[in-house]
């Protein structure tokens, strides 16, 4: 082997005459990279929280998924802007006392909401889509006075409540059971196993994977000099490294499995025991669910 | 009865690109057998195949007095007794620890083998603890290092207690302490009279590691089987199937040279 002769030569890295390069900000690439490590910290700080002695972690996983459910079906038929309101402060009591942090709990549920629900919601405040009384005049047209409206506004209130109660007890949910007890909780209830295996295998991989990506990542940025221009094209190639290197570690983990015995039907060692805490738990719920209810339809 | 039996065993990938070229061996029980070979050159393609997880394109493979064939694997019974007896530890760890916590992915073998969840959960712990992992246990895989990935990828086989070990470079991208830990691990297993094959190129393990060696050559075929130290005393074979080079071959005598008396010397 005889190394050519620029290889023996040593090359100076910075411009000779001393210049500095321009600053660039990063490109669309670094930062779904970095939201992607960020998913890393995220999955452990829930486990944190999972692991934690509170109300909910107390519960049965089992008797968590089916109140939880049965509490968005009820959020979902309460048309009172004052009992969703409620609702919503009981998701937060809740929260309290399960030991998560207030403030991640309340921004995590209101970051999203204006994005997704309130774009939605926006324009049925106008008087152009829900006529009533004008509190806010925006302009005028043959004499009648548009803007938003006090329905409107109302309307777009209970939705919003709505949302964010739904999605306070979806995130109260996920963050105090561990995924795994979630996954053997999902099974008890009947979810057919491969596709309950198939989640597990998923969220398991998908660490996997994101190191990979970060790696590829990392090696293309220590090879990289001036502005990136190429970032589509990498993210379009790195896609295709990452399908053939997936595909090839799901024949592995296929081996891993038969070799142990797998031969299509998955056994878990999660075995759930009722205790007296779930039965109180769900009681609570069932009443405070009736009790929505019968205001919502009966006084107010 | 000899545990394995294999018969001029072929294969190829995807029929083009051949990775056992009519390999015959046969492993008795309590041997421990290393794989020998440069990388490339079937290892952990036999391994495989000794573990039913591939099948040979010619030739036979006989366990435990069974042919094994994709068809018998088929059959529950038989795959039941094949794979309780046969455990294979995998090189990559990442493939081997799949379960979302390591509790379940030591006990997985043992579910799926039928045990009932209250022996696994005992044997479980037992293993834990002889592995010094047990404040692993309820930790997710993707949170664990390299080598307390490979120690729980030990432990999911060795909770089955099968009479076979297959190990696929087992020292392989593990620190000093780690590679030292299986290796003591290992001396274990065979005084308790497992049989052990392992595929390896670590040659300054292999004396505390293998009864025998197997030698691959970079064509895919047997070229040597022997005692251990018979072939590591043969640089000459070593040289031609990629295992050393000239220049290794050439400090290690310089310095058993230059080395002051009574100093150990570089094997």
């Amino acid at each position: 082997m005889s190394a050519p002769q620029w290889l023996l030569q040593s090359e100076v890295g910075l411009c000779p005459c001393g210049c500095i390069g321009v600053r660039r900000k990063g490109s669309f690439v670094a930062k779904t990279l970095a939201g992607a490590s960020g998913v890393m910290r995220q999955a452990i700080f829930s486990d944190d929280i999972a692991a934690r002695n509170g109300l909910l972690q107390r519960l049965d996983p089992r008797v968590k998924l089916v109140t939880m459910i049965g509490t968005l079906v009820v959020v979902a038929l309460v048309h009172s802007l004052p009992l969703l309101a409620l609702a919503y402060v009981g998701t937060v009591v809740l929260a309290a006392v399960s030991g998560l942090p207030l403030g991640f709990f309340i921004k995590r549920v209101w970051l999203f909401i204006p994005i997704f629900t309130g774009i939605v919601v926006l324009p049925a405040t106008l008087s152009v889509v829900t006529p009533g009384d004008v509190v806010l005049p925006l302009w005028h047209w043959h004499g009648h006075t548009h803007g938003v409206t006090e329905q409107g506004l109302h309307g777009a209130g209970i939705i919003i409540t709505r949302v964010a109660t739904s999605i306070s007890l979806v995130v109260l949910l996920t963050l105090t059971t561990p995924w795994v007890r979630l996954l053997a909780a999902l099974r008890a209830l009947g979810v057919p196993k491969i596709f309950v295996l198939v989640i597990g295998m998923a969220y398991r991989y998908l660490f996997l994977l994101l190191d990979a990506v970060d790696d590829m990542y990392t090696a293309r940025k220590a090879r990289t000099l001036g502005p990136d221009r190429e970032g589509r094209r990498f993210v379009a190639a790195g896609a295709g490294t990452l399908f053939g290197k997936s595909h090839q570690l799901s024949e592995e983990v296929h081996q891993a499995m038969v070799a142990r015995g797998y031969t299509g039907n998955a056994r878990s060692m999660s075995a759930f025991r009722l205790r007296t805490a779930d039965a109180v738990w769900s009681a609570g719920i069932v009443a405070a669910a009736v009790i929505l209810l019968v205001l919502d339809r009966g006084v107010l | 009865m000899n545990v394995f039996e294999c018969r001029d065993l072929s294969y190829a990938y995807l029929e083009r690109y051949p990775a056992l070229e009519k390999v015959s061996l046969s492993v008795a029980p309590g041997e421990t057998v290393a794989l020998l070979g440069a990388n490339g050159c079937g290892k952990s393609t036999l391994l495989k195949l000794l573990d039913g997880l591939l099948f040979a394109d010619s030739g036979t493979f006989t366990a435990f007095g069974e042919e094994v064939t994709e068809d018998k694997l088929e059959d529950e019974q038989f795959n039941r007794g094949f794979r309780s007896r046969v455990g294979f530890v995998f090189q990559n760890s990442d493939a081997q620890v799949f379960s979302p916590s390591v509790r379940e992915e030591i006990a997985f073998g043992c579910l799926q083998l039928g045990m009932s969840r209250e022996s696994a959960t005992e044997r479980v712990n037992d293993v834990l603890a002889m592995l010094d992992i047990a404040e692993l246990a309820d930790r997710a895989p993707f949170q664990l290092s390299g080598g307390q990935k490979k120690r729980v990828a030990i432990a999911s086989v060795l909770v089955m207690n099968p009479e076979v070990l297959l190990f696929d470079e087992p020292t392989a991208a593990l620190d000093p302490r780690t590679q030292y830990w299986l290796v003591e691990l290992l001396e274990q297993l065979r005084s308790a009279g497992k049989t052990i094959v392992l595929a390896t190129h670590d040659l300054d393990t292999l004396p505390d590691l293998a009864d025998r060696c197997v030698v691959f050559s970079e064509l895919h075929t047997v070229v040597a089987d022997a005692p251990t130290a018979d072939v590591l005393d043969d640089h000459r074979l070593l040289l031609d199937v990629n295992l050393i080079h000239e220049r290794s071959v050439r400090r290690a005598t310089s310095m058993r040279h230059t080395a002051p008396a009574g100093a150990p010397t570089a094997s």
